[in-house]
């Protein structure tokens, strides 16, 4: 088990938005905007670190039977650090993600992490493979974020692209999203295909 | 029974460390975010009562807060304004806006205090447009804009409350279309946000309805 390895699985053959399919939820909500797809790759792999580091701390005293509500205890308490801390330092990240923080909690990508690697590796590897994960998942809805932003309201970060220019208002709402993510899907599965068959 | 005793104190070991760490993070910013809370109150009493300075804080008979303003006019005279909070649900939750009217009802300015809509599309009528371009930022040509209000609720200023607000469809609201919209007393909708706009003006109507009494004494 190499450290690189475990790190780029997330980035690529295990994406989690692009090969696993979890984690669409946020994926296409809060993808209305790049400066929202960053604020959520940080809140996300903030909490998928600190909750794959408690999980693998804590993994041999906890009887399996219980493991999944202290899981989620350990997620939640998590999440609400996260939605006090923006309330307080970061308050327009907090208005423009919304709800979408607090439901940071059923991300299937945490538990599910929590699940397959952290109550099964030691700490390090545990945080590596967070950080592949969040930034993999971060980086999938940046790239989404960029195209729905500049298509859909003819803008980045906030600033307006091309003055005048009258954007495809369908790419901010909800089609538009599951089409940019179709058309991503499947410009990786050919990536990934041509690179298989060399 | 040994299994469930063990079970059960790991779990309440669990959430009591849980608690323990949330209570200590809240003590640690409620502070801040008490103060956060009251500039934002103080931030939207200055935009719907422009110019005014508050003289009383009041309480109505269902304990909700509203204040009373006054500004000295240009020929020494002294105009009251008020200002109140009212609630209407949107598309996605509860819109929160204060409202400033003067003494024959007219809308002074509105604020919108608190709503979840859609981003791109409802949530837009809190958004400052800037007039810059992604491109000026990067050269550097972008200067700072200064204290702005978007569009959305800036339409809403000079217009009468005891009439009703009609919405049209003119797309975002510009300086050409002002006089327009003044003269009929309608405001132009977000779009593809009509039910937010249609919210935002049953608020404001729902307010004037419940304050009119209060402020034609």
């Amino acid at each position: 088990m190499s450290v690189k390895k475990e790190f780029f699985k997330g980035l690529v053959d295990k994406n989690p938005v692009m090969v696993l399919g979890i984690g669409l939820c946020p994926a296409l909500a809060v993808t209305t905007s790049v400066s929202n797809a960053l604020w959520m790759m940080l809140a996300t792999t903030f909490v998928l670190t600190c909750s794959n580091i408690l999980v693998s701390l804590v993994k041999n005293i906890i009887p399996a039977h219980v493991r999944i509500p202290v899981f989620i205890t350990i997620i939640a308490t998590f999440v609400t650090v996260v939605e006090i801390v923006l309330k307080a330092y970061q308050p327009e990240v907090y208005t423009s993600l919304g709800i979408f923080i607090p439901l940071i909690v059923v991300n299937c990508m945490i538990l599910g992490r929590a699940e397959e690697f952290a109550s099964r590796n030691g700490v390090f590897m545990s945080i590596v493979d967070a950080l592949g994960m969040g930034i993999g998942f971060g980086l999938t809805l940046t790239v989404l974020a960029f195209f729905r932003e500049t298509l859909g309201a003819n803008k980045l970060f906030g600033y307006t692209l091309i003055p005048g220019f009258e954007p495809a208002g369908i790419m901010t709402v909800a089609p538009g999203a599951f089409i940019t993510l179709g058309l991503m899907l499947w410009a990786m599965n050919s990536i990934m295909t041509s690179r298989k068959k060399h | 029974m040994k299994e469930i005793g063990k079970s059960t104190t790991i779990l309440a070991v669990v959430t009591l460390i849980a608690s323990l760490l949330l209570a200590s993070i809240y003590a640690l910013t409620k502070d801040r975010i008490a103060f956060l809370e009251s500039e934002k109150e103080k931030n939207a009493l200055a935009v719907v009562l422009p110019g005014f300075t508050i003289v009383e804080t009041r309480t109505k008979d269902d304990s909700s807060q509203y204040w009373v303003a006054e500004k000295k006019s240009k020929n020494g005279e002294t105009i009251k304004g008020y200002a109140f909070i009212s609630e209407a649900s949107g598309y996605s939750g509860t819109i929160r806006c204060m409202i400033g009217v003067d003494h024959s009802l007219t809308i002074l300015g509105i604020s919108i205090l608190q709503q979840t809509e859609t981003p791109g599309l409802g949530a837009r009528s809190v958004e400052i447009a800037s007039k810059y371009t992604f491109w000026d930022v990067i050269t550097g040509s972008a200067k700072d804009e200064g204290e702005q209000l978007p569009w959305f609720q800036k339409q809403f200023q000079q217009l009468s409350g005891s009439d009703p607000i009609s919405i049209v469809k003119k797309g975002d609201w510009n300086q050409n279309m002002a006089d327009e919209l003044r003269e009929t007393n309608s405001v132009s909708a977000i779009t593809g946000a009509t039910i937010t706009t249609k919210a935002i003006v049953t608020c404001i109507e729902k307010g004037l309805n419940e304050y009119s009494a209060i402020i034609n004494e």
